[in-house]
C-alpha cells in the first residue's frame, strides 16, 4: 500500500428524480489497498461506482480516479480500471472468446491474450462457448476475466462472486489477492459479509447514499456489540447490570444465567461484575453482518 | 473507432446479407421484366384507366417504357419506405438497444471515448446501408445489357446516391430520437410512423394540390428517385445530407451528456426538455 490516493471522492450527491442517491458520499482510497464497500440493495454502491466510472454524472461533489476527474478525462480513468458491472450483460451471439477479443480491440490490442487464456483456465472458463449458453455463474467468469485481462491498476468490482458456487469463489479470492500483491487497487462491493471480512483491508459501509462507518473489518466486529453470556453461581438480581451503560439485557434463565448485549467497551460491564457471583462467562464477538445489521437498526445510526 | 465500424458491421452482416441477397434477386428478376414488357400491347393504355388515387404514387409510371420510368416504378419509388424501416431500426437501435439490454454499462468502461463509440457506430451503418445499395445495384446491373435495359453502370448507380442520402437520413432521424425519448421503440415507430406519413403524403398531394404546401417541407419532396437518372441534383442531395448531418450532431451531442442508464436507477421517463440535457 502506498500513500497516493488513488480513489478521492468529496461529497458526492447523486439525484434520480427526487430520489436523492447519494447523500455526500467521501471516500479515500490508497494505493494498494483492497476495500469493501458493503451495503444492501439499494444504499448507493452501483451508484457511487458508475459514477467514478463516468456512467453517470453526480449533481455535487468532486471524484478523482488517479487525480483525473473522471468526467474530464474519462479516457485516462477507463484505461486504468478494469470493472465488473453488477448486473453483467454481453451480447449473447458471440462465442466466449470472440466476446474477450473484442474486449481486447477495445483496449487497443494491448492485452495478452496468453494471459487471458490462463485467468480462463483459473476459473473454468469455456472460450467456445456461446455467450447465450452461459449460466449466470459462468457469464460472471467472462466478467471477471475482462476486467483483469489487462492487469489494471484499479479494480472495481460490482459483487464480484455473484452467481459463482463457493470452489469459485476461493479462486476469485485467490486472484484477487494474487492482483493486490502486484499494487492493485481494489475496490469491491459486496453484501456478503464473510468475503468482505476476509478479504478487505478495510470496509466502507454505505446506508442511504451515506457512508456510516470506515474501519478495518476486524476493528468493526471488535468495537461495535458484543453478546455476553453469564452465569453466577447463585439466582441473582440482575436488574442492576442493565442499568451499566451500554448493557441491555437480553435474556435471563432462571436468575443464574443471563444474555447481555454490549456496546462499545467492555470496561463499564466488568467492573460491575465484581458485585457478582460470576461463574462463568462467554463473550461471543459479532460477525461483520451484525455490525452491518446493527447499523441499519440502531436508530441513532440513522441520523449519521 | 475502427474497433466499433469492424464490431457493428460484424453485428449487422446479418442484415447485410439478408437484404443484399433479397434486392440482388428482386433486380434480377425485374431486369428480365423489362423486355418482356415491350411485348405487352396496350400497356400504357391500360395505366391510363387506373384510377388516379392509385397512379398518384407512382409519378413516373406512364413512362414506364423507358429505363428511367421502369426503374422509377419498379424500385425508387417505394424503396425509400422499405429500406427506410431498415434505416430507422438500425439506427434506433445502434446504441439504445444496448442501453436498454444493460450491454453498454460494460462497454461504457473501456477506454475508447463516447464520441469513438458513436461516430463508430453510426460509422458501420453508413457502411452497412452503401453496402446493401451496392448489392441491389449489382443486380440490376448485371443482366441490364442482355434485356435491353440500355443504361451505363453510372447511370444506374446515379439514383442509388438521393436512396442512400435518405435512407441515412431517416436513420439519423431515429437515432436522434432514441437519444431524446425513453425507449429505443419509441424511437423507431416515431421515425417510421414519420417516414410513412411522408410516403403518402407523396400520393395524396398529388391527388390533392392544396396538401402540396405541407409536402413541400417533407425530406422525400426532396427525393430524386429514378429521375437522377438523367443527372444528380446537388442541390437537395447537399440540403438532404445537411439535414441528416445537423441531426447526427445533436444525436452525437445528447451521446455525450447521456447518463448510461441501467434498470433501477430511473431516468426512463421521458426527459423535460431533453434537448437541453446539462453536463453537471
Amino acid at each position: 500500500m502506498n500513500d497516493k490516493n488513488v480513489i478521492e471522492i468529496r461529497d458526492l450527491q447523486k439525484y434520480y428524480g427526487k430520489v436523492h442517491a447519494l447523500r455526500g458520499v467521501n471516500l479515500e482510497v490508497k494505493g494498494g489497498e483492497l476495500i469493501g464497500f458493503l451495503g444492501p440493495n439499494g444504499s448507493g454502491k452501483t451508484t457511487t461506482i458508475r459514477c467514478m466510472l463516468d456512467m453517470i454524472r453526480p449533481q455535487e461533489g468532486t471524484i478523482r480516479i488517479f487525480g483525473f476527474d473522471p468526467q474530464v478525462n474519462p479516457m485516462q480513468v477507463h484505461s486504468r480500471v478494469g470493472y465488473l458491472p453488477g448486473e453483467l450483460n454481453m451480447e449473447a451471439n458471440m462465442k466466449v472468446a470472440r466476446a474477450l477479443r473484442y474486449f481486447t480491440e477495445l483496449r487497443g490490442n494491448s492485452v495478452d491474450w496468453g494471459y487471458v487464456k490462463q485467468l480462463a483456465e483459473r476459473i473454468e472458463l469455456d472460450l467456445s462457448k456461446q455467450i447465450k449458453n452461459l449460466s449466470k455463474g459462468n457469464k460472471q467468469k467472462v466478467g471477471l476475466v475482462q476486467a483483469l485481462m489487462h492487469r489494471p491498476q484499479l479494480l472495481l468490482l460490482d459483487e464480484p462472486t455473484s452467481g459463482l458456487d463457493p470452489l469459485m469463489q476461493q479462486e476469485v479470492y485467490h486472484l484477487l489477492k494474487e492482483a493486490k500483491a502486484e499494487g492493485t487497487t481494489i475496490f469491491f462491493s459486496s453484501h456478503i459479509i464473510n468475503e468482505v471480512e476476509s478479504l478487505a483491508d478495510r470496509v466502507a459501509i454505505i446506508r442511504q447514499g451515506v457512508i456510516v462507518e470506515e474501519a478495518k473489518p476486524g476493528t468493526l466486529v471488535g468495537i461495535e456489540v458484543r453478546r455476553a453470556h453469564i452465569r453466577f453461581k447463585d439466582i441473582v438480581d440482575v436488574s442492576g447490570l442493565a442499568q451499566v451503560e451500554g448493557v441491555t439485557l437480553l435474556s435471563q434463565d432462571g436468575g443464574s444465567t443471563v444474555t447481555l448485549r454490549v456496546e462499545g467497551e467492555l470496561d463499564n460491564l466488568i467492573k460491575a461484575l465484581g458485585n457478582y457471583p460470576v461463574s462463568d462467562m462467554n463473550l461471543e464477538r459479532q460477525s461483520l453482518e451484525e455490525a452491518f445489521l446493527a447499523y441499519y437498526e440502531s436508530p441513532e445510526k440513522e441520523e449519521i | 473507432m475502427f474497433t466499433e465500424i469492424k464490431h457493428t458491421l460484424r453485428r449487422m452482416r446479418g442484415a447485410i446479407i439478408g437484404w443484399g441477397i433479397g434486392l440482388f434477386a428482386y433486380g434480377l428478376l425485374m431486369v428480365s421484366f423489362y423486355s418482356s414488357l415491350e411485348m405487352m400491347e396496350g400497356f400504357i393504355e391500360n395505366l391510363e384507366n387506373y384510377p388516379p388515387e392509385m397512379l398518384a404514387f407512382f409519378p413516373n409510371i406512364m413512362e414506364i417504357m423507358t429505363p428511367q420510368g421502369y426503374m422509377d416504378t419498379y424500385y425508387f419509388s417505394y424503396m425509400t419506405i422499405i429500406l427506410g424501416i431498415f434505416a430507422i431500426s438500425a439506427c434506433a437501435n445502434l446504441l439504445v438497444s444496448d442501453e436498454e439490454k444493460g450491454i453498454l454499462d460494460l462497454l461504457m468502461a473501456y477506454p475508447v471515448s463516447r464520441s469513438g463509440f458513436f461516430w463508430g457506430r453510426f460509422a458501420g451503418f453508413v457502411i452497412a446501408t452503401a453496402s446493401i445499395l451496392l448489392i441491389s445495384w449489382l443486380g440490376w446491373l448485371i443482366p441490364a445489357g442482355s434485356s435491353g435495359l440500355e443504361l451505363s453502370a453510372l447511370e444506374m448507380l446515379r439514383p442509388f446516391l438521393p436512396l442512400f442520402v435518405v435512407l441515412v437520413l431517416f436513420g439519423a432521424m431515429a437515432l436522434l430520437f432514441s437519444m431524446l425519448l425513453p425507449a429505443a421503440r419509441l424511437a423507431t415507430g416515431l421515425a417510421s410512423g414519420l417516414l410513412i406519413v411522408n410516403f403518402l403524403l407523396i400520393g395524396l398531394a398529388n391527388i390533392n394540390p392544396d396538401l402540396m404546401p405541407f409536402f413541400e417541407f417533407t425530406p422525400l419532396y426532396f427525393y430524386q428517385g429514378g429521375a437522377a437518372i438523367g443527372g444528380l441534383d446537388w442541390g437537395n442531395l447537399l440540403g438532404l445530407a445537411g439535414i441528416s448531418t445537423l441531426m447526427v450532431m445533436l444525436a452525437w451531442w445528447r451521446f455525450q451528456r447521456r447518463e448510461i442508464r441501467v434498470g433501477g436507477e430511473g431516468g426512463w421517463k421521458l426527459p423535460r426538455l431533453a434537448i437541453l440535457g446539462k453536463r453537471s
